[in-house]
């Protein structure tokens, strides 16, 4: 059974710190909501509040219709799985993902299925009799997922479960938790620094910055139309590139070029487009910048390369065949209609 | 001759001769002392400890006292490091409040008691004054053994149960919170995450304090001498008497041995009831 979770204005003041500054979230029963930003951001703090690991300051949480503010962790019907594991090093592996159930006091006879369903579904099931010491990182962190999935809980709680895996290991197990979690349709919250992770794994994104919640949508919009200069560089990379522009009637110039400026806004704008939405052009046009390439990076599917337009860093990538060499210079021709603009002062959108 | 190999031996061969002088060899000596008497090999020296009208007495003194202080300490002093983990402000002070007694030696702590509880101690002067006693009572005496054992109890209590919570402080902090935090999502109360995870993990601590604190509970002597003198007989005391009273080094030195045995035989039990698997990693 799952539920939705519902926060409103949920702040958190650590001494004179303030970590969240009224953050509002509205999760769908069985929906994937990936928290995502940099280290200090507040992502984690929000997570533990959810858990009741962090008491709010103000502000008001629901799992499903019941009001939560308050009341211990094992009174929200909720699992976790945390950073470091936190797989218990004196208990074997059954009796880790049986923990939470002998808290319940249910049955042998009802545990026992249970915790083999849960190890099955995590293929460790020849691990049972082992102990945490005796298992390699992946497999530990097998082990907690199990332990929380075994709870069979309205909401599954992850703060950065994959953080600590080496980079294949985080492909392949990726890949498995989403497929997992979308047969379990669990409602889960997910904390991540990794955007990557986020891209894949989300239903939803909740960028956060500085204790806000800066953009809450799908992946594809958060993409492709970020709220503000910080998830356009935040998110993708390598990252949005941005440029300031001039504003002179009704037209924004940067580098040579002359484009059409958003209607929102007066002041000083910046433009903001993906490398892989910038082609390199054959010959000079109107709506062209100019650029001169100093570095290029074969990557393999693709280069990438480093150029500097009106001295300011700007990044395309190329097919990989490109001929393009460094010190050569180049004309841009942007993607019509993936172009962004930001107001320079505040980096929010214009549209 | 010191090369990059052969330097940690180096470095470790003052303090070897150091214990091999000064523990060992006395150690070694005190041994053949006890199963000797005029130069012969004998368990004389034992007969004598065991026939005479003290040892009975001295060794089950020992042992409840033993048995008692060191549960209560135990207990204490996890607690104590258990409210230390709650505590934010003022952790520290009230660590350097808590581990005083650790600075005193015995002899004054068992002097700090005395002045306490003697006949004109402090206690019995405010007990007095508040009208709870008639007059100076005597409570360190042989007449009133009960009241002497409780007061050891209290002054070995008060003097070394800190040693005891500083193990267990250091071994709480070593604890990841995330354990306990696992275990408080999963359900688990204040008193079930104490019981099925605190303690488990905690287990090698537990093992260094016990084993410490029951050694040296069995050498006690200079509070009992300065509360009860002889009134409280125990068997370092009898030790103590041997030699110095008595002049008989043989039964001194079998009395040793025996303190020795008894301390072994309780570091193999903790060895062996919280033993901690070694576990590959």
């Amino acid at each position: 059974m799952a539920a939705g979770i519902y926060v409103d204005k949920v702040r958190k003041v650590f001494g004179t710190f303030e970590a969240l500054k009224s953050v509002s979230l509205d999760v769908q029963p069985e929906e994937f909501t990936v928290l995502l930003g940099p280290s200090g951001c507040g992502k984690t703090t929000l997570l533990r509040i959810i858990a009741g690991l962090e008491t709010e300051t103000s502000g008001v949480l629901k799992i499903g219709d019941k009001q939560v503010n308050g009341l211990p962790p094992r009174d929200r019907n909720i699992a976790m799985v945390f950073q470091n594991y936190a797989v218990f090093p004196h208990l074997t592996i059954f009796e880790n993902i049986a923990f939470g159930l002998r808290m319940k006091k249910l049955l042998n006879s009802e545990i026992e299925p249970r915790v083999k369903k849960a190890a099955g579904m995590m293929h460790i099931e020849h691990l049972l009799e082992r102990y945490s010491g005796q298992l390699s990182g992946g497999q530990r962190q097998r082990v907690a997922v199990a332990r929380a999935l075994a709870m069979e809980p309205e909401v599954l709680l992850m703060d950065e479960p994959l953080s600590n895996l080496d980079a294949l290991l985080r492909l392949e197990m990726r890949a498995e938790l989403k497929g997992l979690l979308a047969e379990s349709r669990t409602t889960t919250i997910y904390v991540t620094h990794d955007q990557v992770e986020a891209m894949s794994l989300a239903d939803r994104i909740a960028v956060m910055h500085g204790g806000h919640i800066i953009q809450y949508d799908s992946p594809i919009q958060v993409y492709q139309n970020p709220a503000n200069e910080f998830c356009g560089g935040f998110i993708g990379n390598p990252p949005m590139n941005f440029l300031q522009a001039e504003r002179r009637n009704g037209h924004c110039h940067i580098a040579g070029a002359a484009l059409t400026a958003p209607s929102q806004g007066n002041g000083r704008v910046t433009l903001g487009i993906r490398p892989e939405d910038v082609v390199v052009a054959e010959a000079s046009a109107a709506d062209h910048l100019s650029g001169h390439v100093t570095v290029v990076e074969p990557l393999g599917p693709h280069n990438l390369l480093t150029l500097s337009v009106d001295q300011q860093l700007f990044r395309v990538t190329t097919a990989a065949d490109s001929p393009i060499r460094s010190g050569q210079e180049v004309h841009l021709a942007l993607a019509p209609g993936r172009l962004r603009w930001f107001d320079s002062e505040s980096g929010q959108a214009l549209h | 001759m010191i090369s990059e190999k052969t330097l940690p031996y180096w470095l470790l061969a003052p303090s070897l001769v150091f214990l091999i002088a000064l523990f060992a060899y006395p150690f070694a000596d005190a041994f053949i002392i006890a199963f000797q008497a005029d130069g012969q090999w004998t368990f004389e020296n034992f007969r004598t400890m065991a026939d005479d009208i003290n040892f009975g007495l001295s060794f089950w003194n020992t042992l409840i006292l033993v048995l008692i202080v060191v549960p209560l300490q135990l207990a204490i002093a996890l607690t104590m490091a258990m409210m230390l983990t709650k505590i934010r402000a003022g952790r520290d002070l009230v660590l350097y409040v808590w581990t005083i007694p650790l600075g005193i030696s015995d002899l004054a702590a068992g002097v700090v008691w005395l002045a306490l509880l003697s006949e004109r101690g402090y206690i019995n002067t405010a007990l007095s004054a508040l009208g709870l006693l008639d007059g100076p009572t005597l409570w360190l005496s042989y007449e009133t053994p009960v009241a002497l054992f409780v007061a050891v109890i209290f002054a070995e209590v008060w003097r070394a149960t800190a040693i005891v919570m500083v193990i267990l402080v250091a071994g709480v902090q070593l604890i990841p919170k995330e354990y306990n935090e696992a275990a408080e999502i999963f359900g688990a109360s204040a008193w079930q995450r104490f019981i099925k995870i605190t303690l488990p993990l905690l287990k090698p601590s537990l093992q260094t304090a016990l084993i410490l604190r029951t050694l040296l509970a069995f050498e006690v002597f200079a509070v009992v001498v300065a509360l009860g003198g002889r009134d409280l007989p125990v068997l370092m005391g009898e030790a103590f008497l041997w030699q110095f009273d008595y002049r008989d080094s043989g039964v001194a030195s079998a009395y040793a041995v025996l303190i020795l045995l008894i301390s072994i035989a309780f570091t193999l039990v903790y060895l062996r009831v919280l033993r901690v698997k070694e576990e590959p990693q």
